[in-house]
């Protein structure tokens, strides 16, 4: 892994993460967010994981990320930047902090990241679809049903009652 | 780059002149296609302009980049000159990891008084272990240039483009990636390197534990996947834009679609990036199910080495190696870029309904009946030497 690509690639996804968040017009917020997976998937290929590297970028880049900016497309812009929602503002300061807290509960915790990059021995794909098939079938399993019941939940909702 | 100033000077030249390549095949096809359509369509089209008009295109070009840079003032301007500038690169990262002949191998040398070499030099931009994936990964990007183009316009026609070309870009990429399955299972490989290779040799294939050899034959993914090269070269077609898919800019209703509001040097980077689009998916149609750079039975790198070796010096033998090979890939993708033009020429446009219907009705049932039914023969078929 080289050191001036991780910075410029962790520099591109916190820029574009910071501006998500705080820009003000919805397409520029989509874009940045699209640059922030742009550049995961650059991090990713970065540390020879291909085949996550390419997952995000067809599917989080490639894919969920059009269907927001198609979304945002459609919205009249120029009423929804101009709004300010400023209701309960304190349940908002609250769950924040309260996340906040969590991570920063959970840090110290962390084993800490090596800086050394192993090469694996086998192709790391192969052995992350071994895995996947076998240690972790059942977790694989679970979040395919609950993506079955995302689809069919969308589905039901919205159809209307009569047809 | 390289491990010296030598590598890495042709790395670099390398890079320009396989992206020059690329660009310099757009007006060329654009000749191509309209002097075919004339034909087909029973007109001259362009031939006045030099040999057979093909310098018409060279007096297009002058034309589009002295042409006023216009944006009218409901543009947003930073994301309506960004928009083209997004529909190139991808392209072009995508064209670069395609292996387009056999690496070029120079033996040692003598240089202004220093010993170089030797050097292996492979035929693309930069090496790529999972080809495949990163192909698909950025060339899925480029849609994001015919949305931000349609919507920073600030017209209607161009909204309504880019929202038809989201949708339908959408739709026909899990039919594209799922067609892709079955060759991915059938070779069991993301290089198109080892594809390449395996390709590289006359059609063979275990059936029941029996050895079955067809030697007049090449191993070519074509004959175990029919399906799937159809599925996947429909797919291509709409990731492409290309008619009968074309309907972000379908002139009758959308004036053109996304790009209505382009014009000069804009428009000639939009049309590079669809015609790069068709170069890639010829390359990659090319490079999973017909072999390549390799035609086996008749030319491959062992059998032109061993024809040249005698004659000339090693690298000599391997520089005319790539260039031969080379060749050969190159009829191999024109072929399929005549067959985007013969269709365009060919059929009508679709419906959007029809469009959608054969996106998540047709496409994406049967690649994934292809896919399934890939690995349970595989599986099938292996069933003794497991």
């Amino acid at each position: 892994m080289t050191p001036f690509l991780f910075y410029t690639l962790s520099f591109l996804a916190l820029y574009g993460a910071l501006n998500t968040i705080f820009r003000k017009n919805p397409i520029t917020c989509a874009m940045h967010l699209a640059l922030t997976m742009v550049a995961l998937a650059g991090l990713f290929f970065n540390i020879g994981a291909y085949f996550i590297a390419g997952v995000q970028l067809v599917v989080y880049a490639g894919a969920v990320m059009v269907l927001f900016v198609m979304v945002v497309m459609l919205f009249d812009n120029k009423q929804t930047s101009e709004t300010k929602d400023n209701k309960h503002m304190a349940v908002k300061v609250f769950i924040s902090v309260f996340m906040l807290g969590i991570l920063s509960g959970v840090i110290p915790h962390s084993t800490g990241f090596t800086n050394k990059i192993v090469a694996p021995e086998v192709t790391p794909t192969k052995s992350l679809a071994t895995l996947l098939f076998s240690d972790y079938v059942l977790f694989f399993e679970w979040i395919g049903v609950l993506l079955m019941i995302v689809a069919v939940g969308v589905v039901l909702l919205s159809r209307s009652e009569d047809s | 780059m390289g491990e010296d100033i030598f590598s890495s000077v042709i790395n670099t030249v390398k890079i320009v002149i396989i992206f020059l390549f690329m660009v310099h095949m757009v007006p060329l096809l654009v000749w191509v296609e309209r002097r075919a359509s004339a034909f087909m369509q029973n007109r001259f089209g362009p031939n006045r302009v030099g040999p057979f008009g093909l310098t018409q295109l060279l007096a297009d070009l002058v034309k589009f980049i002295f042409k006023e840079d216009f944006a009218s003032s409901k543009t947003n301007k930073f994301y309506f000159y960004l928009a083209p500038v997004l529909a190139i690169i991808p392209v072009a990262l995508a064209f670069g990891s395609l292996p387009l002949s056999s690496p070029i191998y120079i033996d040692s040398f003598q240089l202004f008084g220093y010993s170089l070499g030797p050097y292996l030099f492979e035929i693309r931009s930069f090496p790529m272990d999972v080809g495949i994936i990163f192909v698909f990964g950025v060339s899925s990007l480029a849609v994001y240039s015919l949305l931000l183009a349609g919507w920073s316009s600030g017209s209607k026609f161009s909204l309504l483009g880019a929202l038809r070309a989201s949708a339908q870009a959408i739709s026909y990429e899990l039919a594209l990636s799922l067609s892709l399955l079955g060759v991915l299972i059938l070779f069991n490989t993301f290089s198109f390197d080892q594809i390449i290779e395996m390709q590289n040799q006359s059609l063979n294939f275990q059936f029941f534990s029996k050895e079955i050899k067809i030697n007049f034959l090449p191993n070519w993914g074509i004959f175990y996947q029919p399906l799937g090269a159809l599925l996947l070269f429909v797919a291509l077609f709409a990731e492409a834009n290309r008619l009968p898919f074309d309907l972000p800019e379908a002139e009758a209703e959308l004036v053109a679609g996304y790009h209505t509001e382009y014009g000069g040097i804009k428009i000639i980077i939009f049309y590079m990036g669809e015609y790069g689009h068709m170069l890639v998916a010829s390359s990659l149609m090319v490079i999973l199910y017909f072999g390549g750079y390799n035609l086996y039975p008749l030319l491959n790198e062992e059998i032109l080495q061993s024809w040249l070796l005698p004659n000339f010096s090693l690298t000599a033998t391997s520089l005319l190696t790539s260039l031969i090979l080379f060749l050969c890939f190159f009829l191999k993708v024109l072929f399929f870029l005549w067959v985007f033009i013969w269709v365009r020429w060919t059929l009508p446009r679709f419906r959007y309904d029809q469009l959608m219907d054969l996106g998540w009705k047709t496409l994406l049932p049967w690649s994934l009946f292809n896919a399934i039914a890939t690995a349970v023969v595989i599986w099938l078929v292996n069933w003794g030497n497991a």
